[in-house]
């Protein structure tokens, strides 16, 4: 692992130290930062739904205060500001706590699945219809983020690499993700407040809540304090590190125990503050350029931490000032938060210009049975499983046909509720089907393109980016028609596509920054979907859920066209460029050398890519990891080369995607299981299952 | 032997094909029965107009409002969407638990409500297009009625009950509800003067928990109930806007501190006991110090009012607001 980027070296001997005489002092950094908190403190304090405002606060000062405003003061301004506080100090450190233990400055609780985690197991317990106590929730949060970041560190092989573990966080966060979505449209009414939480806010219901969470979160600081020396000392390498007498795996287990407590208590506090444990640390280790000793975590720790309140609280007074209706409460901070630490995470992945290479995509194992039988063996196999997928699609649903009304419709002779089922179904199961093909598809092109065999759409942001253009498409234009729709899911995923490249263009187009760039700008995405449903239609929860999670429900014949033409022409412009394909994954000389324009067939593989994402979301929406599990798969079966990769890859995604829509059309009938949830209830295994072959 | 064992695997389709034989329905012959009865036409608020021959007596409703409007009519709906949610949600006029489901609201499954070959579909302004036009296509009558408008919610609802009692052929027995909510709303208010509540404040509210967090969700002017409280001669204090559907808006604790002190704050909380205007709220000093707490005038409005429902919710909470100022 190379990482060139500024705050990406931590592993690296400490640079020169700043010299002190010349240095910003350590005493006047802190109280630059303590001023910048004060101020926005007393500009916090300063805002509220009700009419109170900094002159009235004033008179607080001098006794000459009203109740009125004593109890605004009380009940609302200041457990706001405490919360803003503990929140922004617990994740601060948090993230540079994990940032450290795993030496990655991609690290944060949002990045290794900790908030998904915390999220869903609270969503579990909700189900339940179990309430608890604030500390109680802290309780269930901490359990189910410290198993979701347990997982991830474990599989993706503890501190191998800062790409691969921040990609295996966020495609695992994904699919928590799903998991959670699957809770709230089958339980709507019990996890009816789970979505707004989903987004983060600070507002408390009493001083209590977030004093009392604040005072077990000091305590942990103190012991994360502690570990300061440890953390210094770990920073020089594990090796280096036992060698003079550290207990490494003692150290950084209760690292990791920690960071992830302070996590999930912040959580209890605000719901996920998005990133901010990403962006304070890396502004943190910063700091080192013109402070000497900031490299150290007795003051870089502390550092983490201060900056995060302010950029909770400037989050916090920013969305304030954005104008909503009279009294209403507006977009949730988090969701602000989450904008900035994306562009954050986009600008320290900018930085990094050489990364780990992932252990080549594992391929069929030599065999007797030659590549290119497998290949027929598997290609005949396929078709018919996509013949049988078909059928069953057909047959399948709500209320199940049979094939005697199959051959009635076929012949024009069936009644009309035959008619109107199959009606109904063909529709759906073409667009399921056709989607799951072009994602294959354009996860074939990704992953060859960005030598990566997690590299998928979806990672790279084009997928979210379809959703925020959809999501406006529904907001701006009152009961827009489904094409006008799918027309803002294709802007929108061009947009976020271009956006992507080039943010992560700087003189060539490194894989590893690419995607680290995607899954920044794929959660900045995200955070605006959810501030496009807050604030246009927060009572229609439901329905732009569904949309998101991939749904086929409702489709007409029309919406399947775009899908179909572009697979009709990406299918065979792919394999044209199967040659180029199969030299770019090996590396970026070897193409060079053979004269490939290496550049050029990048950009033609990566819009064909795009397009085939867009029009497949705005056929079924956001459906995860088929564009990455299908290629996987396929390579697994019949090899790498790509002449043979990409038809049985195709066909498998095609298969996948029909068989998952059939599945959840079918299992709670009448209601809807949507496809996206059913093929990241699929495709999550089969990522675990990847990560852990592959964690070198 | 992988290869045997692969291709064993592509003959599961043929399987299913030979257990899949048969029909479901019979292949098409033309025995329609052309209905007999007075032709009924209506139009729906998408300006489609909608012909029956004949009252429907097979009707499927999409909405609960609907739902609960057949009911009031003595109409058993033959399909419904999300039935045991209805039961639980809308207790003032309960259905047949065994009432076929159609699927979730807003997702409501085409074949489900295909299969009972209704007379009538009723869907609301909100319920996806694309089934209408489905439904549509097969010929089956939708009226898509809109049954909530925060302009005039009371109107849209009498409208739309208006509508469904004509679909159904109950015309007189719908104004017979109308003007029988019409006597309720009359008796309340009258009852409501001589307790001395005309002319009372009022304020509407629910509201949630999650961890430390809070949020309180008002039913501004031009929510069901508030149009309904004014109608017996009380007065939304909330000075806040709510959305342009359903009137609803979001605020947190603090945002409360804009509602006068003698107000009547009344609350919807279906889950029964636990709720945050009894539970954690009382901790808050911005709550302790409201005028309306400290004079004890907040006051949950007991199980059996779906803050969205037509004439028998809207007599459910006439008959809680009038139980809770009977002197």
């Amino acid at each position: 692992m190379i990482l060139t980027s500024e705050p990406a070296t931590p592993a690296r001997p400490a640079r020169p130290a700043v010299d002190p005489r010349r240095g910003v002092p350590a005493w006047l950094l802190f109280a630059a930062l303590a001023g910048a908190v004060v101020a926005l403190s007393l500009v916090n304090l300063a805002q509220g739904t009700s009419g109170i405002g900094a002159g009235d606060l004033r008179q607080l000062l001098t006794g000459d205060a009203d109740q009125l405003t004593r109890d605004v003061f009380w009940g609302s301004r200041l457990p706001r500001l405490v919360a803003g506080f503990v929140v922004g100090a617990a994740v601060g450190v948090s993230g540079a706590l994990l940032q450290s233990v795993t030496r990655n400055p991609l690290v944060s609780p949002d990045t290794l699945a900790v908030n998904a985690g915390s999220w869903f197991a609270v969503g579990l317990v909700s189900v339940f219809g179990w309430s608890f106590p604030v500390l109680a929730t802290g309780a269930v949060a901490f359990l189910g983020g410290l198993a979701s970041a347990g997982l991830v560190l474990l599989l993706s092989g503890g501190t191998s690499g800062p790409a691969r573990l921040v990609l295996a966080g966020s495609a695992l966060a994904l699919a928590l993700g799903s998991l959670t979505r699957l809770l709230i449209i089958l339980f709507e009414e019990e996890t009816r407040t789970l979505f707004f939480w989903g987004s983060g806010s600070l507002v408390q219901v009493n001083l209590d809540a977030p004093v009392r969470v604040g005072v077990v979160v000091i305590v942990v600081l103190g012991i994360a304090f502690a570990l300061s020396r440890s953390l210094d000392v770990l920073s020089l390498g594990p090796d280096a590190a036992a060698s003079l007498g550290l207990h490494v795996g003692r150290v950084r287990l209760v690292t990791l125990l920690v960071a992830v407590l302070l996590s999930s208590l912040a959580l209890t506090v605000a719901g996920p503050m998005g990133f901010i444990g990403l962006c304070a640390p890396v502004l943190a280790r910063q700091c080192r350029r013109f402070t000497a000793g900031a490299h150290r975590h007795r003051m870089m720790l502390p550092l983490a931490g201060v900056i995060g309140v302010t950029v909770v609280l400037a989050a916090d007074v920013v969305v304030r000032l954005v104008p909503t209706e009279e009294f209403g409460t507006g977009i949730p901070t988090g969701v602000a938060t989450t904008i900035v630490g994306a562009i954050a995470l986009v600008a320290v992945a900018r930085g990094i210009t050489h990364a780990e290479s992932f252990s080549a995509a594992p391929t069929a194992h030599p065999r007797r049975i030659s590549a290119d039988r497998r290949t027929v063996v598997a290609l005949i196999v396929l078709a018919t499983l996509l013949l049988g997928s078909l059928l069953l699609g057909l047959l399948a649903g709500d209320g199940w046909l049979l094939t005697g009304d199959l051959v009635n419709w076929a012949t024009g002779q069936a009644g009309p509720y035959v008619h109107f089922t199959m009606d109904e179904r063909v529709p759906r199961l073409l667009a399921a089907t056709l989607a799951g093909g072009a994602l294959a598809l354009a996860g074939c092109g990704t992953q060859a393109v960005c030598r990566n065999p997690l590299a998928e759409p979806g990672l790279l942001g084009v997928t979210a980016g379809a959703g925020v253009g959809a999501v406006s498409t529904i907001a701006l234009i009152d009961s827009p028609e489904l094409w006008q729709v799918n027309v803002g899911a294709v802007v929108g995923a061009l947009l976020t596509f271009s956006l992507v490249y080039a943010a992560s263009w700087r003189g060539g187009l490194d894989s590893i920054r690419m995607i680290l760039v995607g899954v920044g700008v794929a959660a900045g995405a995200e955070a605006l979907i959810a501030a496009l449903i807050i604030l246009t239609s927060p009572w229609d929860i439901q329905f732009a859920m569904t949309w998101l999670s991939g749904s086929t429900y409702g489709r007409t014949l029309e919406q399947v066209w775009p899908v179909a033409i572009l697979l009709v022409i990406g299918l065979p412009l792919m394999l044209r460029h199967r040659g180029d394909l199969d030299v770019m994954a090996l590396d970026d000389d070897v193409p060079r050398v053979l004269g490939v324009r290496l550049e050029r067939v990048r950009t033609v593989v990566l819009v064909l890519a795009a397009l085939l994402t867009a029009t497949s979301a705005a056929a079924v929406g956001i459906v995860a990891f088929v564009g990455l599990v299908a290629p996987h798969a396929a390579r697994a079966l019949v090899g790498g080369r790509h002449v043979r990769a990409i038809p049985v890859a195709v066909l498998l995604g095609m298969v996948l995607v029909g068989l998952a829509d059939t599945l959840g059309r079918s299992v709670i009938a009448p209601e809807q299981v949507p496809a996206g949830v059913v093929t990241a209830l699929v495709g999550a295994p089969y990522f675990v299952w990847l990560l852990w072959r592959t964690r070198g | 032997m992988k290869t045997t064992r692969a291709l064993s695997l592509a003959l599961l389709p043929v399987t299913l094909l030979a257990v899949a034989c048969g029909t479901s329905e019979p292949a098409a012959d033309d025995n329609d029965k052309p209905a007999e009865g007075q032709e009924i036409t209506l139009t729906g608020s998408d300006d489609t107009a909608v012909t029956l021959p004949a009252p429907a007596t097979d009707v499927v409703a999409l909405e609960w409002m609907q739902v609960e409007s057949l009911v009031a009519l003595g109409v058993d709906p033959v399909g419904v969407a999300d039935v045991d949610g209805y039961n639980t949600w809308v207790p003032a006029a309960p259905i047949d638990a065994d009432t076929p489901d159609v699927g979730s609201r807003n997702e409501p499954s085409p074949q489900s409500i295909a299969r009972l070959s209704p007379d009538l579909v009723i869907a609301d302004a909100s319920s996806p297009e694309s089934v209408i036009k489905k439904l549509r296509d097969q010929e089956i009558p939708v009226l898509v009625l809109s049954t909530s408008d925060a302009s005039d919610q009371l109107g849209t609802m009498r409208e739309a009950f208006t509508s469904i009692a004509t679909a159904v052929g109950k015309a007189e027995e719908g104004e017979q509800v109308l003007a029988d909510l019409d006597e309720e709303i009359a008796d309340a208010a009258q009852e409501l003067e001589e307790d001395g509540m005309k002319g009372a404040k009022f304020a509407i509210a629910d509201g949630w928990q999650d961890g430390g967090n809070i949020a309180v969700r008002l039913f501004a002017k031009g929510s069901l109930m508030s149009d309904l409280a004014e109608a017996v001669g009380m007065v939304n204090a909330w000075p806040g806007k709510g959305d342009p559907e359903w009137g609803l808006q979001t605020t947190d604790p603090e945002g409360l501190t804009q509602l006068p002190a003698d107000v009547q704050f009344l609350y919807n909380s279906p889950d029964g006991e636990d709720d945050v205007f009894t539970g954690a709220l009382t901790d808050n000093p911005i709550w302790q110090g409201l005028g309306f707490v400290k004079a004890g005038d907040v006051h949950r409005l007991s199980t059996g009012v779906w803050t969205f429902g037509a004439p028998l919710s809207a007599e459910a909470f006439l008959d809680v607001l009038t139980d809770l100022y009977d002197k």
